[in-house]
């Protein structure tokens, strides 16, 4: 059971100043750090294999009547290049940050991402493949140990959303737009850092791996339901692309809420374990 | 101004972003590190299953074409005007029988239609049907020596700089049932653009395995020796030699 859940309401009814609790284990904080660097890897070297066919199709085949995505650039009449995204056929203009872009040494091309979000920097097929394939094994093994680890602790049964926790989440997010003075009475985890991870563990990242998976020829021929499922091959493609959206979207809000809620604290629970509770922290299920 | 230098320090900073991404990349260490990701995925993949089958509607008509252009040297073009009537594929090294096979006698081989996805590493897939010769089978009637482990297919064409295509499978792998010496895409013989006369054709793997323009196979004990030793064009070019995934 974790130090948070149980005796916290206890001290709190003390009226103890500095309540400082083991928050994290070894196992969560060095598979967090670990799958935080994975997920750089991943996302850029996704975003250069991305680059070699920047198109996504809701198909089993390459079919550009059912493309969804699509980045790439015209020529103006005065002979200037600008790029565009499409999404379901909306067309927006992006200038020379998308479709005709910096090509990761020094100049602009053609290229849907451009060099500074890729990895390489340059346009490389091979060597992005080379990290991506490299860095999903190391993403994989992280988050399952993550899961296994926080499985035997029972810290994962805090962090999943539960029914009695959906009727928390609107009154959590009206406290912090500030338009509710009291939070509703959570445990080690707030409903909606619930809902992220729950969302994260168990829907985005689950997806990303087994829309990646259904890409593999290979894995296509020995598990063929896994791509049928998905929608096919480039179908996949898509869902792969919208799961890492989801995770950079996490990311985000997950770094955010880091910064604005005492990033001394939040970090150091990540470093070395020790976290100070909030005055509404662990007083509630 | 003070917008021009706001500019001017962000691409700075973002050309920096490149140029980290671009030296950890070019660091030797790293790069073999992270290519050692290839021999686990073979291990747990390899080329088991079946790819999937599809049915005549799911064709594209309109098969695209990628890498190197036709070949434009002579001895393809000379082929390629007689409607490959003087082709010969040949068959050397580890071997019991060295052989130089027709177009009519690999057409006597025939027996396998099928239609299936071909997948580019680009991220692109298309559909066709192929028929031609089970490899399974023509390796099985050249008789490899116990010594051969690899199968590689040398091809007509060459890159930009004249450096010529090959590619190598596994000869454990390049049995599997769904791996043919393609003659015919879509009910017709193989046009210049994919590959005519023969082309390799195997669906458990990316597109770059299936070597168009063959001209000689070989059976090799190992592929260092042959070309850059990679067991490829693109092999040798930092792209991984299984390509299952």
């Amino acid at each position: 059971m974790d130090a948070t859940a149980g005796p916290a309401p206890a001290r709190a009814a003390q009226g103890e100043r500095h309540r400082l609790v083991y928050r994290h284990s070894v196992a969560t904080r060095l598979t967090h750090w670990i799958a935080t660097l994975a997920f750089f890897v991943l996302v850029m070297s996704g975003l250069q294999i991305f680059n070699a066919a920047p198109y996504l199709d809701a198909s089993d085949k390459s079919d550009p009547g059912r493309r969804v995505v699509d980045i790439g650039f015209t020529t103006n009449p005065s002979g200037n290049p600008a790029g565009y995204l499409r999404i379901f056929g909306f067309q927006i203009p992006t200038g020379h940050a998308l479709g005709f872009t910096d090509d990761g040494l020094g100049s602009e091309t053609g290229r849907a991402f451009p060099g500074w979000i890729t990895l390489p920097g340059y346009q490389d097929l091979a060597d992005g493949r080379r990290w991506h394939l490299f860095f999903a094994w190391i993403a994989v093994i992280a988050g399952l140990a993550y899961i296994v680890a926080g499985a035997r602790r029972r810290d994962l049964a805090l962090i999943v959303l539960r029914p009695s926790d959906l009727p928390k989440l609107v009154p959590m997010q009206l406290y912090y737009l500030r338009l509710r003075r009291e939070p509703p009475a959570y445990g080690k985890y707030n409903p909606l850092q619930k809902l992220a991870y729950t969302l994260v563990l168990f829907v985005f990242a689950p997806l990303v791996v087994l829309s990646g998976l259904a890409l593999s020829p290979g894995i296509d021929a020995l598990a063929g339901p896994l791509t049928t499922l998905l929608g096919g091959r480039q179908f996949a493609r898509l869902w792969h692309f919208a799961a890492m959206v989801g995770l950079i979207g996490f990311f985000f809000v997950h770094v955010t809420l880091v910064l604005s809620t005492g990033v001394v604290n939040n970090l150091r629970s990540m470093i070395t374990g020790s976290y100070e509770l909030g005055k509404h922290e662990g007083l509630g299920p | 101004m003070k917008r021009q230098l706001f500019l001017a320090s962000s691409i700075s900073a973002i050309a920096g972003c490149a140029g980290i991404s671009n030296k950890l990349n070019d660091n030797p260490t790293i790069h073999k590190i992270i290519g050692s990701a290839q021999g686990l995925d073979h291990a747990v993949i390899g080329t088991r299953g079946r790819a999937r089958l599809y049915s005549e509607r799911d064709i594209d008509r309109n098969f695209r074409t990628n890498g190197f252009d036709t070949p434009s040297d002579s001895t393809y073009g000379g082929l390629a005007r007689d409607g490959f009537a003087r082709y010969a594929l040949a068959v050397d090294g580890e071997v019991e029988r060295p052989h130089h096979f027709s177009l009519a006698q690999l057409r006597a081989l025939a027996s396998l239609r099928q239609i299936t996805r071909h997948d580019c590493v680009e991220g692109w897939s298309a559909i066709g049907e192929w028929n031609g010769v089970p490899l399974a089978r023509f390796l099985a009637l050249v008789r490899p020596t116990a010594r051969a482990r690899y199968v590689v297919f040398h091809c007509f064409d060459r890159a930009p700089d004249g450096t010529p295509y090959y590619e190598s499978l596994d000869i454990v792998e390049a049995a599997h049932p769904q791996t043919l010496l393609a003659l015919d895409l879509n009910g017709k013989p193989l046009d210049p653009a994919h590959g005519a006369p023969v082309r390799l054709r195997i669906p458990t793997q990316l597109g770059y395995k299936s070597a168009k323009w063959i001209k000689r196979i070989q059976l090799a004990a190992r592929l260092e020796g042959i070309f850059g030793g990679g067991g490829g064009y693109w092999e040798d070019n930092g792209y991984e030699w299984y390509a299952g995934i």
